[in-house]
C-alpha cells in the first residue's frame, strides 16, 4: 500500500516535471536559437580557415585545430592577451576600490547624499561611445579643459593616449570612471541590508572606523564585491568602444586587447575562421575565470559556515 | 505675340520678379538635367525594385534627394542604403563574396576594387556603355578622368565601375601668413617643408604639421617621394618592400614631421580631428584628401579662410606622388536586374546629374567637363588657389604613373595595418625607423604568405 502510494507520488512528480518542461519548451527553444546557435556557428567557423576572400574554398575542416595552433604562435595574439589581462586586472581593481570607497562615503540617510548617489550613476548609463568621446576630448591636449587647467597652473601634461607608457592607464581610468558606479550601487544596496545591532555592539566595544569596516562591514559585503568583480571582469573583456575611439589599439600595439585583435582579423583582414577561434578562446577564458572565482568564493563561504 | 507678351507681363506681375527668376532657373536646370534618355518618362522598368548600396557620402545624399525623378522616369523603385564606410565595406564584401543577389548596384570601394573586380564578383560594364539603346549618346565615358577609370578596370581590361568621385591628396597650410611672415614661400619639396616647419612650428601656439593617423593612406606619398614603394611591383609582384633604405628614410622623415612638428598626441588624430585642428588654426600644414582640406575654405566653420593656402604634396628625391582614391558604382555579378541597375548607374553618373551635383556644391567630381566647368572652378578657387586644378593634376599624375596600384591589391588592408603600426611606433619613440620598418616588413611577409600570395 505504502509502495503504491510512493509510486503514485513519483508518477505525479514525473508528470509535473513533464508539464513544466512542456510549458517551458517554447522559451527554451527561443533561448537556444538566439544564444546557442550563434555560439555553435562561432565554434564551427573556428575550426575552418574561413576567409571572405574565398569563402567557398576556405570553408572546410581539413585541419580543424589549425587556427588554434596558429594562435599559440601568433605573438600579436599572445601580446593582446597580456594587454587584456593587465587592463582587466587594473580596471576591475580600481572599479571595486573606487566603488567601495564612494559607497562607504555615501552610505548615510541624507537628501543631498541621495542626489550625489544619483549623479554618480550617470557615467554608467551613458552609451559607451559617448563615454569614449568625452574621454577623447579630455585626453586631447589641444582641446582638453584638464590639460589647459594643468598648463595654466604650471604643470603641463603630455598626451596620455599617445604615450606608450600611459596609454593603457588612460583607458583604465576611463573604464573605471564609467563602471565604478556599478560597484558603488551594489555595495550601497548591501550596506543597507546590514542590521544595526552588530555595528552598535562593535561601537560600544570601542571599535574604530577601520575595525568596524574590517570586521563588521566587509564580511557582509564581501559576497557582493565578489559578484561585482566577476561581473566587471567578464564585462572588461568586452572593452571595445573606448579603445576604438581613444587609441585604435595603439600607439603600436600597447592597447590592443584580444577582442580588438579579433575585430581586426575579421573585419580588416576578412579572416573569419581565425577571428572565430580568438572569440572561442576568449569565451573559454571567461568561463574558466568565472568558474575559478565561483569556486574560490564557494570555498571561502563554506569555511565561514 | 502681343497677347502672349501681355500674358507674360501679367504673369511676372502676379508671381513677382524673384519667383519668376527662380522658376526660370529651375527650367534652365531642367533643360540641362532633362537629357533625352532620362526625361522621356518611358517607365521601362516599372515593377522593378533596385537595391542600391554605397557608403554615406555627399554625392549619395544628393542622389537620394533626386531619386524620385529617376523613379518617375524609369518606373523602377530604388532602395538606397548608405551605411557608414566600414559597415558598408563589410556588408558589401560579404554579399559580393557569396555572389548573392541582395544588391543590384554597389559602390566599388577603392581599396577593395582589385579584390572585387579580379575575383569576378562584379559585372563588366563595357557592353552596357557600348549599347546605345541602354546608354545616352552624351554619356561619354572618356569624359571621366583616365586616372579615375584605371582602378575601375580589371586585369582583363574591362570596366567594372563608373567613378562618381575622384579624390586626390593635396597639401594645405591653414596659417600661411606665419610662413609669409617668416619670409618663406609655399614648400614644394620635402626639404622645403621641414625648413618651413622649423620656422613656424609653435608660432602663435600653432603646431607645424598634422595628418590623419590612417598612415596606410597618408604615408605612401612620402614613401614614394623618397623612392620607396609598398610592393616590388603591384599588382604583379607583391613582395613587400618596406625595409628598403628608401622606405626607412621616408618613414623616418614622415614620423619626424609628426613627432617634432605635430601637436601633442598627434598619433591619436583621425582625419576629422586633424581637419578640425587645421580649421581652428591649431595646426598649420597637412597633406590630406582635397575633400578634407577644401573645408579650410568653408566660411561657416573655418577660422582660417583668410590665411589658408594650398599646394601639391611635397616632391621628394624621387618625385611627387599624391595619393588618389576613386569610388564608382558597379553591378554585382549576382544581380538579377542588371539592365535596370545600369540604367540607374548611367543616370547617377550622367553629365547632367554630375553637373547638377557640382552646382549644388559637390566637391570631387570625376568628369573632366565638371572639373573644367566655370561653376566648379569659381567655387574651388580660394585665396587665388585653384583646388580643382590641384586635384585634377594629382589624379592625372597617378593615372599616368600608376603608383596607386599598391592600394587596390586584395591584401593591402594587411599592409595598411603594418604601416599604421610602424609609423606609430616611430612617432611614439618605441622603435627606430629602421627597426619599425623591418618589423613591418617581416609581419607583412608573414601576412601575405598566410593570405596565399606567392612571394
Amino acid at each position: 500500500m505504502a509502495g503504491a502510494t510512493i509510486s503514485a507520488a513519483a508518477g505525479w512528480e514525473a508528470q509535473r516535471r513533464r508539464a513544466f518542461l512542456f510549458g517551458l519548451s517554447p522559451a527554451l527553444l527561443v533561448l537556444a536559437a538566439i544564444t546557442l546557435l550563434p555560439a555553435l556557428a562561432l565554434g564551427v567557423a573556428s575550426l575552418t580557415p574561413l576567409s571572405l576572400l574565398d569563402p567557398v574554398a576556405t570553408f572546410h575542416f581539413r585541419d580543424p585545430l589549425g587556427n588554434y595552433r596558429a594562435l599559440l604562435q601568433d605573438p600579436r595574439f599572445t601580446g593582446s592577451v597580456w594587454v587584456q589581462l593587465r587592463l582587466s586586472a587594473t580596471s576591475v581593481t580600481l572599479q571595486l576600490a573606487t566603488g567601495l570607497g564612494i559607497a562607504l562615503l555615501l552610505n548615510a540617510p541624507s537628501r543631498m547624499l541621495s542626489a550625489v548617489r544619483s549623479a554618480f550613476l550617470i557615467p554608467m548609463v551613458l552609451p559607451p561611445i559617448v563615454v569614449a568621446l568625452i574621454w577623447k576630448i579630455l585626453y586631447t591636449p589641444d582641446v582638453s579643459p584638464v590639460h589647459a587647467a594643468l598648463e595654466a597652473w604650471g604643470w603641463p601634461l603630455r598626451s596620455l593616449i599617445a604615450n606608450p607608457d600611459t596609454a593603457l592607464w588612460a583607458i583604465t581610468i576611463a573604464e573605471t570612471w564609467q563602471w565604478f558606479p556599478f560597484t558603488m550601487l551594489m555595495v550601497l544596496a548591501a550596506l543597507h541590508m546590514i542590521p544595526d545591532e552588530p555595528i552598535e555592539a562593535a561601537r560600544l566595544d570601542g571599535a574604530n572606523s577601520w575595525q568596524l569596516f574590517r570586521h563588521i562591514l566587509l564580511p557582509y559585503i564581501k559576497p557582493v564585491l565578489v559578484v561585482c568583480g566577476l561581473f566587471r571582469l567578464i564585462d572588461s573583456f568586452k572593452a571595445f568602444p573606448l579603445i576604438y575611439v581613444l587609441t585604435n589599439g595603439g600607439p603600436g600595439s600597447v592597447t590592443e586587447v584580444t577582442n580588438f585583435y579579433g575585430f581586426i582579423q575579421a573585419f580588416n583582414f576578412s579572416y573569419w575562421g581565425y577571428a572565430s577561434a580568438i572569440a572561442v578562446l576568449m569565451l573559454a577564458g571567461v568561463f574558466l575565470l568565472s568558474w575559478l572565482i565561483g569556486r574560490l568564493n564557494g570555498s571561502e563561504t563554506s569555511e565561514h559556515h | 505675340v502681343t497677347s502672349r507678351e501681355n500674358n507674360k507681363t501679367a504673369a511676372v506681375r502676379l508671381l513677382g520678379r524673384r519667383r519668376v527668376l527662380r522658376a526660370a532657373s529651375a527650367l534652365g536646370a531642367g533643360a540641362i538635367i532633362g537629357a533625352p534618355a532620362f526625361a522621356q518618362g518611358s517607365k521601362k522598368f516599372s515593377g522593378v525594385t533596385l537595391n542600391v548600396s554605397a557608403f554615406s557620402a555627399p554625392y549619395q545624399k544628393l542622389i537620394k534627394d533626386w531619386l524620385p525623378e529617376f523613379e518617375a522616369e524609369s518606373g523602377a523603385k530604388v532602395n538606397f542604403d548608405t551605411p557608414g564606410f566600414p559597415v558598408y565595406n563589410q556588408r558589401a564584401d560579404l554579399e559580393l563574396s557569396t555572389k548573392g543577389s541582395g544588391f543590384d548596384v554597389v559602390n566599388v570601394t577603392f581599396i577593395y576594387s582589385s579584390r572585387w573586380i579580379n575575383s569576378g564578383w562584379l559585372t563588366p560594364l563595357d557592353q552596357f556603355v557600348q549599347d546605345k539603346s541602354q546608354t545616352p549618346a552624351d554619356f561619354d565615358l572618356n569624359d571621366f578622368l583616365p586616372g579615375a577609370r584605371a582602378p575601375e578596370t580589371g586585369r582583363d581590361g574591362k570596366l567594372y565601375g563608373i567613378p562618381w568621385t575622384a579624390e586626390a591628396m593635396i597639401s594645405a597650410a591653414s596659417r600661411f601668413d606665419l610662413v609669409k611672415n617668416a619670409g618663406l614661400p609655399y614648400p614644394d619639396t620635402t626639404d622645403d617643408l621641414v625648413n618651413v616647419l622649423k620656422a613656424v612650428h609653435r608660432k602663435e601656439r600653432v603646431s607645424g604639421f598634422i595628418t590623419d593617423n590612417h598612415y596606410g593612406w597618408t604615408f605612401p606619398p612620402y614613401l614614394h617621394a623618397f623612392g620607396g614603394d609598398v610592393f616590388r611591383k603591384a599588382p604583379d609582384d607583391l613582395y613587400p618592400t618596406l625595409d628598403t633604405p628608401e622606405a626607412i628614410a621616408a618613414a623616418d622623415y614622415f614620423a619626424r614631421l609628426l613627432r617634432e612638428f605635430g601637436p601633442d598626441g598627434a598619433v591619436s588624430y583621425p582625419s576629422d580631428q586633424a581637419v578640425q585642428s587645421l580649421k581652428a588654426g591649431r595646426s598649420n600644414f597637412s597633406s590630406l584628401g582635397q575633400i578634407h582640406l577644401a573645408q579650410l575654405a568653408d566660411p561657416a566653420s573655418s577660422k582660417v579662410l583668410q590665411t589658408a593656402a594650398w599646394g601639391q604634396v611635397p616632391k621628394g628625391p624621387a618625385g611627387r606622388f599624391p595619393g588618389t582614391a576613386v569610388h564608382g558604382y558597379g553591378i554585382p555579378a549576382g544581380s538579377r536586374k542588371k539592365e535596370a541597375a545600369w540604367h540607374f548607374i548611367a543616370w547617377a553618373t550622367s553629365k547632367q546629374t554630375m553637373r547638377r551635383a557640382v552646382a549644388a556644391g559637390y566637391g570631387s567630381p570625376s568628369r573632366r567637363s565638371d572639373i573644367d566647368a566655370d561653376i566648379f572652378r569659381k567655387r574651388q578657387t580660394v585665396n587665388g588657389y585653384d583646388l580643382a586644378r590641384l586635384a585634377a593634376d594629382a589624379i592625372d599624375l597617378s593615372g599616368k604613373q600608376g603608383y596607386m596600384k599598391y592600394r587596390t591589391v586584395s591584401v593591402y588592408p594587411q599592409v595598411d595595418q603594418q604601416l599604421n603600426k610602424a609609423i606609430e611606433l616611430i612617432v611614439s619613440g618605441q622603435q627606430t625607423a629602421a627597426n619599425a620598418m623591418k618589423q613591418a616588413q617581416a609581419a607583412t611577409v608573414a601576412e601575405l604568405k598566410r593570405a596565399g600570395v606567392a612571394l
